[in-house]
């Protein structure tokens, strides 16, 4: 078994880069959703926060995998439409499967992004803004110097089970295709007949990001709560 | 490219025929996880058992579903006596397989729910259950139980959604729930939009009905409550 898993390790390896790529991708994307979304829910603008409703109210009611499929398909058909007017012999365009799962994986926990981010951002004490306000900032140095800084030390114990759902969810970009570690496994089960330690191998590269995410945001929050202890 | 409403329309039928699957995987994976995160609790209480315990949540809770899946249904029959064993009728049906996955992973993120819920329960309620003579039994029956279902309760709605939204999995184990249909038909129509929202609409039905209930029952539990 264990020479097996030697013998598979390279490839093992360069899917647990496929992962760590998209995991990066998805999350800068998955940062940039939750803020867009929690500042239309927070906005006036009434237009905006019907927006941010439905969309969280839509990508957290629906099955994952079911997004992910309609995001990869659905893009793939609206591409061919576009790319067709342009150039008519085209048969067919996609994204391919790592743009697409990036995105598509994004979306969803963006969507619980913005409920976090929102919540985050109401906690910001509004005498802070009012002073930032009164010594004459403008509204976007409102934001970035104000408002975000103090809101991730609110944000971060619930990001970090976003973080952890983003690294899960890469698992799912396999059934479209992503040449991960899923991947890897079916291949090495289907030549060695060993598929639960190959699937098993799988759960524990998982099982190691997610606590490597876990320690690592349990070590930021400690950091960022530091100054707030008055005494110990 | 046109949104073929007719199309939508059609595939109505056919969706809702995957509708049982997809109920059946989630009853069946409600009642046992439940079963599994209560054992576990009171595992994580003993002294023996709480080490296997806490490695189930949290292996359970740091790998994906697919992940799971994929080494009950395909990895498990490597083992010879997984074959071999009274259990093989039901461990060779993907539908088994998916329950339990569903039931495992479920039952891990419930258990630690309940600890959350348990970590609300203040040693003065013990003492005071002691001081009125309630003995062990009655002191769960008539004081933890009661208080820990109430603050659990819009915690535990949230994971039945996501229970619900995990049986869409089913389809990558040949199961035809409404997502394993929905792929069948986009398979033949290449029509994604249509079909994929329209399963999508039916989830987004169920998520509702639940979120209702569930808070329901929340009103409920909580009448004597003060706000």
């Amino acid at each position: 078994m264990f020479e097996e898993l030697w013998r598979w390790s390279g490839a093992f390896m360069q899917g647990t880069l496929v992962i760590l790529l998209v995991f990066l991708v998805s999350l800068v994307l998955t940062v940039i959703w939750g803020l867009l979304g929690a500042s239309a829910k927070l906005s006036g603008n009434r237009a905006a926060k019907a927006a941010a409703d439905a969309y969280t109210v839509v990508f957290r009611g629906t099955p994952e995998f079911l997004l992910l499929l309609l995001i990869y398909f659905g893009s793939a058909v609206t591409l061919t439409a576009l790319v067709k007017l342009v150039w008519p012999q085209t048969r067919f365009v996609d994204l391919s499967p790592f743009w697409a799962g990036a995105f598509a994986i994004s979306l969803i926990v963006g969507a619980a992004a913005t409920e976090t981010f929102r919540g985050a951002f109401l906690g910001v004490d509004r005498g802070q803004v009012e002073a930032a306000q009164a010594l004459g900032l403008r509204r976007l140095q409102v934001f970035f110097l104000i408002r975000l800084p103090q809101m991730w030390r609110l944000a971060l114990p619930s990001f970090g089970n976003h973080m952890n759902s983003l690294v899960k969810d890469t698992a799912l970009i396999s059934v479209i295709g992503l040449q991960e570690i899923m991947f890897t496994a079916d291949m090495a089960a289907s030549t060695n007949s060993m598929p639960f330690a190959m699937y098993f191998a799988v759960a524990l590269i998982y099982l190691g990001f997610t606590t490597i995410i876990t320690l690592g945001t349990g070590h930021l929050e400690r950091r960022a709560n530091h100054f707030m202890t008055v005494s110990r | 490219m046109s949104f073929d409403i007719a199309l939508m329309l059609t595939s109505f039928p056919q969706l809702l025929a995957g509708l049982g699957m997809t109920l059946q995987l989630l009853g069946i994976s409600l009642v046992s996880g439940l079963a599994i995160a209560i054992v576990t609790s009171w595992a994580r209480t003993t002294r023996f058992l709480r080490w296997p315990a806490e490695t189930y949540v949290y292996f359970f809770r740091g790998t994906p579903l697919l992940v799971q899946l994929f080494v009950i249904y395909f990895g498990l029959p490597q083992a010879e006596f997984v074959r071999s064993g009274p259990w093989w009728p039901f461990l060779r049906e993907p539908f088994w397989c998916m329950c339990l996955a569903l039931s495992l992973n479920n039952g891990a993120y419930v258990a630690e729910i309940i600890r959350g819920g348990m970590l609300g329960i203040g040693k003065g309620l013990k003492e005071a259950s002691w001081a009125l003579g309630l003995s062990r039994f009655h002191h769960l029956r008539l004081v933890t139980v009661p208080i820990v279902t109430r603050l659990c309760l819009p915690t535990y709605g949230n994971e039945v959604v996501s229970l619900m939204k995990s049986t869409a999995l089913a389809s990558t184990v040949t199961l035809l729930d409404v997502t394993g249909v929905a792929r069948s038909i986009v398979a033949e129509t290449f029509a994604p939009y249509e079909i994929f929202i329209a399963a999508a609409l039916i989830y987004l039905a169920l998520t509702f009905l639940m979120q209702t209930l569930v808070s329901r029952l929340e009103a409920r539990l909580g009448r004597y409550a003060q706000r």
